[in-house]
């Protein structure tokens, strides 16, 4: 089930809103495992079950590391035994294709290819249980003793799917007490609401131009770039509006998910940009491998080398494809050579030239993670840079541009903090009359954006949620 | 001094001013959902011509094979209260936001909505089998006819940077590797692109008058004298016309088409649908204008052979026309002309044609007649001989 959809919209959310709601506390953990499991097995009603394994065997080892803390032997056992599980869960599911294609291609093999479909969220669900695991052995966190509770981490609807990557600590007082109101469900259903536009009305659109000047035979230089930025937009627009809306969700319900994203294209240089995109995975990865790696305590060449394995990994968790692996390596080349070579430059430049480099290696980047055929992507880049001797603009090239300019637009200035300046704004007025006019605006604007997205959903020609292969 | 008396903010939702809508949204999901839940399911929707998805019962095969969620994703956007609205909010929301094509149709000049043409396909394929076709018959002489659309007739209405391929090409292609006479209808229509009565604004159908030109096109090759215009009593018999290129955009907004119907006072006919299933003294089935497919008049829709008698024609000759839907309006001109006219429509009719004119002495003309849209797409025509 994908939070864009009638269905969701519609029955989930009313449904299990008014349970929730309606059940005293102690019963609220179990309504939100139950509606999650359902929310799950309406995607895969058969790997639900490796979900329900993966909480089995994380909440073992979570209680054996806690029994044998002080016997240092079999403490690490138990948590390999966690990281081995996990790893290779997700090793099966979603590398198997990938590997086996892979050496029939370097050893001129012929195995055939197991066929396996990716199960939803994979990626989010292991890597949340493994943080658990790591957490407690760290001791960093008490492991949790409620089997149902511990599920209820593993399994909570809002975030399952496509993040952010909720660690345990963060949720664990929550998942106790927290603070269900009204005021807490408002704000959450306004985060909510921007996500849903976000997704429906940007990300759809640009993801439309994208297809379209993808699909044409005849691309001009200028449509070549608009398309990838859009693309850009795309993957941004999609990505961070899952992210709200499972964020405001969390928040209806009480609890508080850390932000994933932080506008990440007004970024000045691709360090920046990489503490503004999906945060939480950048923040498992430094945690998790590039720290115990030795991060960068280490002689210059250790220190080089484990940013590369940390940036092939992330690349590769995006998709089991080639083309993720060399757009994680492309971030990490990028990023050495900002931290030994051009940091220092870069600080110094304008800022609108900081702007510029950072969105060019941005947009770029996204060339490389769309394309998963190295010759369509070489042809593509061929006509950015004129090497294919297509036109600089054509008749479909304004075509576009009159039939999605206008959303081009609102996609740039929605990546700019802009609009929370606008809020601000609005909510420091003083005047009474002032106020009343910001509110009746405020809510037009939202009921009849909201019909849109209603109607958008209804005609439901385009929806596909592109992190869905993650 | 005085301590500034700071009041805890009232705040309900986060920001001040956004106190209404949390309230609102919870209110309009709420009554749809009821709506939904408490009103009955649609069988067909007449705007889409379609039969809408039903709620199928779950069982453990379609939760298993995931039939079930998807059947039930599709029911809830088919069934959604005020489906035809929301629809129409999403046509206005982009005509708004200056987009000129909605749902792959192209918002033109002077109230038209125009498809634009792709490229075809089975060009090749279909020359093959129309080059069959001559050989196959003993007697009757066969003569193609290509209408364009409105795409290519009113070019210089559709948006100005709209990507349309070139129907041109294509009828020139046809018409240089096919081994049969044609009938070029492009200039005639043409030369009048400056009236906007030649296709429907909402249709993909050319209009009666705009099949009227190309009849008097057909009469000046075949040695006919085509009957003027102001000979036939025209009776518009509706206003209300929103027909399938309306269906893909959805504008409430947009103008509705009339449809004419010529009426020729010196004939007496009897007409036979499908090999006597049905008769009627008439070509126009009026009953479908009370219904959403109004185009559906001429000829009574579709039909895999239409039998017209006409017992007042100039002549004894008799003709087969082979055709998609845009001869029902062609062929009325014709009936004075013809004492018999078969016409049929290759995706029903899957009997060889060839066989037929064949048997049936009288039948000395044959006239091919496609729109440039169905003719690359009706491989039906591969049971003509």
């Amino acid at each position: 089930m994908v939070f864009s959809s009638i269905l969701f919209l519609f029955f989930f959310l009313p449904a299990f809103m008014l349970l929730y709601f309606a059940v005293p506390f102690r019963f609220k953990n179990f309504v939100l495992l139950v509606f999650s499991l359902f929310f799950y097995a309406w995607g895969e009603p058969i790997y639900i079950l490796l979900m329900v394994f993966s909480s089995i065997v994380d909440y073992c080892n979570g209680l054996l590391i806690e029994k044998f803390r002080y016997r240092k032997g079999l403490k690490h056992v138990f948590l390999i035994v966690s990281i081995i599980v996990n790893l290779s869960m997700l090793g099966f599911f979603k590398y198997a294709d990938f590997a086996v294609k892979s050496v029939n291609t370097i050893f001129h093999m012929n195995f055939n290819l197991p066929g396996i479909a990716l199960p939803i969220g994979i990626s989010f669900f292991t890597f949340q249980t493994m943080s658990y695991s790591i957490d407690v052995y760290r001791n960093e966190v008490k492991p949790e003793h409620n089997f149902l509770t511990f599920m209820t981490y593993v399994c909570m609807f809002p975030q399952l799917i496509a993040g952010p990557i909720v660690r345990y600590s963060t949720v664990s007082e929550e998942l106790h007490k927290r603070d269900i109101n009204i005021k807490n469900f408002c704000k959450g259903m306004m985060i909510f609401l921007e996500g849903l536009f976000k997704k429906v009305l940007i990300a759809n659109s640009m993801g439309l131009l994208w297809d379209t000047v993808n699909a044409s035979n005849d691309m001009a230089v200028m449509s070549a770039w608009v398309a990838a930025i859009a693309y850009t937009f795309q993957i941004y627009f999609d990505f961070s509006g899952y992210s709200d809306m499972a964020k405001g969700i969390g928040r209806m319900i009480g609890f508080t998910y850390p932000d994933n994203f932080n506008y990440p294209l007004i970024a000045d240089s691709i360090t920046d940009f990489w503490r503004r995109w999906h945060m939480t995975l950048s923040i498992w990865f430094r945690d998790y491998l590039y720290i115990p790696l030795g991060g960068n305590r280490v002689s210059r060449v250790k220190h080089i080398r484990n940013l590369l394995i940390v940036w092939a990994l992330t690349g590769l968790w995006h998709g089991a494809a080639l083309n993720f692996i060399l757009w994680g390596l492309f971030y990490g080349v990028i990023l050495i050579i900002e931290k030994f070579l051009i940091g220092k430059y870069i600080e110094k430049m304008p800022k609108i030239l900081r702007h510029i480099y950072s969105l060019f290696i941005i947009v770029f980047g996204f060339t490389i993670f769309v394309f998963d055929d190295i010759s369509r992507f070489a042809s593509f880049i061929k006509i950015q840079f004129f090497a294919s001797g297509h036109s600089l603009v054509n008749a479909e090239f304004f075509n576009i541009l009159i039939n999605f300019g206008f959303m081009f637009i609102m996609a740039a200035v929605f990546a700019t903090p802009v609009s929370k300046k606008v809020k601000k704004l609005l909510a420091g007025l003083r005047s009474s009359s002032a106020k009343m006019t910001a509110a009746i605006l405020s809510t037009a604007v939202y009921t009849v954006l909201f019909l849109i997205c209603v109607a958008y959903l209804v005609n439901d020609s385009y929806n596909p949620f592109l992190y869905f292969r993650f | 001094m005085e301590k500034k008396n700071i009041q805890p903010q009232k705040d309900t939702a986060g920001q001040p001013y956004e106190f209404m809508i949390p309230p609102v949204i919870v209110c309009i999901v709420l009554a749809l959902s009821v709506y939904f839940l408490v009103s009955g399911s649609r069988e067909f929707s007449d705007n889409e011509n379609r039969n809408l998805t039903q709620f199928e019962k779950p069982t453990k095969e379609n939760i298993f094979d995931k039939t079930f969620m998807d059947n039930t994703s599709t029911y809830l956007c088919d069934q959604f209260p005020f489906r035809d609205g929301f629809i129409n909010i999403k046509t206005q929301f982009e005509k708004l936001t200056f987009h000129n094509e909605i749902n792959g149709i192209y918002l033109a000049d002077d109230g038209f909505y125009i498809e634009p043409f792709e490229e075809p396909k089975n060009s090749e394929r279909i020359i093959k089998i129309l080059n069959k076709f001559p050989k196959s018959l003993k007697k009757a002489k066969p003569v193609l006819m290509l209408v364009p659309n409105a795409c290519y007739v009113y070019s210089e209405k559709l948006p100005s940077h709209a990507v349309s391929f070139d129907q041109s090409e294509v009828i020139d292609m046809y018409y240089d590797k096919i081994s049969m006479d044609h009938i070029d209808v492009r200039d005639i229509l043409r030369s009048h692109n400056s009236e906007d009565n030649l296709y429907y604004k909402l249709d993909h159908h050319w209009t009666t008058h705009g099949a009227y030109l190309a009849y008097t096109q057909y009469c000046k090759e075949k040695g006919l004298t085509a009957t003027k215009e102001e000979d036939y009593d025209i009776k518009c018999v509706t206003k209300d016309f929103r027909g399938t290129v309306f269906s893909k955009v959805n504008d409430l907004f947009a103008e509705p088409d009339s449809i004419d119907l010529y009426y020729y006072k010196d004939q007496d006919l009897n007409v036979e649908y499908n090999l006597k299933k049905t008769k009627s003294d008439s070509l126009y089935a009026l009953e479908y204008l009370d219904k959403k497919d109004k185009y559906s008049i001429f000829l009574n829709n579709l039909n895999s052979i239409v039998t017209i008698e006409n017992k007042k024609a100039d002549t004894d000759k008799e003709l087969v026309v082979i055709k998609d839907s845009y001869a029902n309006s062609l062929v009325p001109f014709l009936v004075s002309h013809y004492s018999r006219i078969y016409v049929f429509d290759t995706r029903y009719y899957k009997l060889p044609v060839s066989r037929f004119i064949n048997s049936h002495e009288n039948v000395e003309d044959v006239l091919i007649l496609y729109n440039l849209n169905t003719m690359d797409s009706d491989l039906g025509i591969k049971t003509i001989y």
